[in-house]
């Protein structure tokens, strides 16, 4: 394979293992909790900014770009401090919007809180550099493994996958746990699931946190792959992107949306890519949102459970010959 | 026994307000133990919203209730489901994309693999005690002879299985006292006596039930007492021959 092939193959897989992460926070709170979560990206964004600042150096006057707390952590406090302040802000988010609103108010709420981020993270242009954004975030561990660019791309795209692995086992724990039933419970019916004593305002907190978590570790390793984050990276259609992935690939389904990641952010928005030019100069990626758009709704129309339907939980089956006794016992007594 | 007329739970002078309708105007009356209580009166009259206050769903404007001597007004609905009282409701409420089996599995209170640190611990965990709530929610199951159903997707269920449905999983989040809104809606006469005779058979294991509803020939086989409510208020408590005598009540479901 010719160097610039390995170079977008390995930047592809990046963008795929990091998305996997980024949907696999989503699905578990929209997928799994039921909460519409229309500003998932600021939380992406807000980590990605986190690690960009915490590793870029303190800044000074002559500074091409400005921000606020800036500071050299090495790897990978960088990440670390993104999931906690992604978490944090989760945390602000969910207590204001989470306790009394209906389901549809917190979608709006939601939606609207995107739009704000991205007007205060261009217009505040002291906090993290306004919409030019900020620059030459240091990639981690780059000087000291001495790798060539293409190896490291090959040990970044091998780190993204480590991730996205450990994401996947740790969503996998929720999912696969009581904890998990309950949660598809409050998402099918609130009331009911509040009626047998389950207390539905600090499950979905708690979710709407960890998921916030998930989102800003996946910005920070984003941000520190390719270098540069601005307001422009993470505009609100960005989560709708991440909902296309999950409701094609099947709504809290883990492998599912893995699976919808792949067809989606990866090879459906990249396939657009190599399309010719028509009409005019960037019309066929002003199309894509419209694409996407159109590819929820198709989903949403005809096949709404997604490409891997949820899978309820199995048990063990009853054993037969105690199951019978059993049937002659109730019928004695 | 003396335990059978004692009150298990005690509403006084209960009022709320909806904008300038007073749903519910000063209502009073007690639940006794292992008795199912009926809460007839015409539409309107403010059942289900009293219904409501007492599962914490609705907080009153007034008012007190009491549950096993304990004020209870005003808690949070989850919190008065861990106290043992528990609802089902007017529409069906399944969790539809649950199975039969996971669906009475919820209900179960206090489970080990509840909590995120329970559930990332794994299943060597919270298996076991998840292993023993299966097998009772089974043995619930059989009881209720929907064993058949077990894995399927409750919103898959007939209105009728649903309305069995709610019952098991109240039961198996071992309630003490049972609030049934209309618990035989949409059910077909068969099904209905057979629901019937489970309530009954719950009632003598000494379960106390209060329920809403409005086929007077059901409450009369399964309720007593009867409270019977119009415009917000108890018109009138006692045994159902007793209420249907008396005229303010014939008054009620007529104006009502």
């Amino acid at each position: 394979m010719s160097d610039p092939m390995q170079f977008y193959i390995s930047t592809l897989l990046i963008y795929l293992f990091i998305d996997i992460m980024g949907v696999l926070g989503l699905n578990l709170q929209f997928g799994v909790a039921g909460i519409i979560n229309f500003a998932y990206i600021v939380f992406v964004a807000v980590g990605a900014y986190t690690a960009a600042v915490v590793s870029l150096g303190p800044d000074y006057p002559e500074n091409f770009q400005h921000y606020m707390f800036g500071a050299s952590w090495p790897f990978p406090l960088p990440i670390l401090a993104a999931g906690a302040t992604a978490g944090l802000l989760s945390l602000v988010v969910g207590v204001i919007s989470l306790r009394r609103l209906r389901s549809d108010y917190q979608a709006m709420v939601m939606l609207v809180l995107s739009l704000i981020a991205t007007l205060v993270a261009t217009n505040w242009t002291g906090l993290v550099n306004g919409p030019a954004g900020l620059a030459t975030i240091p990639q981690p561990l780059f000087d000291q493994l001495g790798l060539t660019p293409l190896e490291y791309q090959w040990v970044y795209a091998g780190w993204a996958a480590l991730l996205a692995v450990l994401t996947y086992l740790f969503v996998r724990g929720i999912t696969n746990s009581p904890l998990g039933r309950t949660l598809r419970a409050m998402r099918d019916n609130e009331r009911a699931a509040s009626a047998l004593g389950k207390g539905v305002t600090r499950l979905r907190l708690m979710i709407f946190v960890v998921g916030g978590v998930i989102a800003g570790m996946s910005g920070a390793v984003f941000v520190e792959f390719i270098q540069a984050w601005s307001p422009g990276s993470w505009l609100y259609p960005e989560t709708f992107v991440f909902l296309a992935a999950i409701l094609v690939g099947g709504t809290a389904n883990n492998w599912g949306v893995a699976v919808g990641t792949l067809l989606v952010p990866v090879a459906f928005l990249e396939a657009t890519r190599f399309l010719p030019q028509v009409l005019y100069n960037g019309f066929i990626e002003a199309m894509q949102w419209v694409c996407v758009g159109l590819l929820i709704l198709v989903f949403l129309w005809f096949r709404p459970s997604g490409l891997f339907p949820e899978k309820p939980g199995r048990f063990r089956p009853r054993p037969a010959a105690p199951a019978a006794s059993q049937d002659a016992g109730a019928g004695s007594g | 026994m003396a335990a059978q007329s004692e009150p298990i739970l005690s509403v006084r002078d209960v009022r709320r307000d909806f904008g300038g309708l007073r749903a519910v105007d000063g209502a009073s009356f007690d639940a006794m133990r292992s008795h199912i209580t009926g809460l007839i009166g015409p539409n309107g009259a403010g059942k289900s919203t009293l219904m409501g206050i007492v599962a914490g769903a609705i907080k009153p404007n007034a008012g007190t209730v009491m549950f096993e001597g304990q004020d209870v007004t005003g808690l949070p609905s989850h919190l008065i489901a861990r106290r043992g009282i528990i609802r089902t409701f007017q529409l069906s409420a399944e969790f539809s994309k649950l199975t039969v089996l996971e669906n009475l599995l919820v209900a179960a209170p206090a489970q080990k693999g509840e909590s995120l640190l329970g559930a990332e611990l794994g299943r060597l965990y919270w298996g076991p005690r998840e292993a023993a709530l299966v097998d009772v929610a089974r043995g619930v199951l059989d009881r209720f002879a929907m064993a058949p159903k077990e894995n399927e997707l409750a919103g898959n269920l007939s209105g009728g299985q649903k309305r069995l449905l709610e019952i098991m999983r109240a039961l198996m989040s071992k309630p003490k006292m049972l609030l049934l809104d209309e618990p035989f809606a949409g059910v077909n006469p068969t099904l209905t006596r057979e629901i019937e005779q489970y309530l009954i058979d719950l009632r003598d294991d000494g379960l106390s039930m209060i329920m809403v509803e409005h086929e007077l020939s059901v409450v009369e086989r399964l309720c007593e007492p009867v409270v019977v409510m119009a415009q917000g208020k108890v018109i009138s408590e006692g045994s159902m021959r007793d209420v249907t005598a008396r005229q303010e009540v014939l008054d009620a479901y007529l104006i009502g």
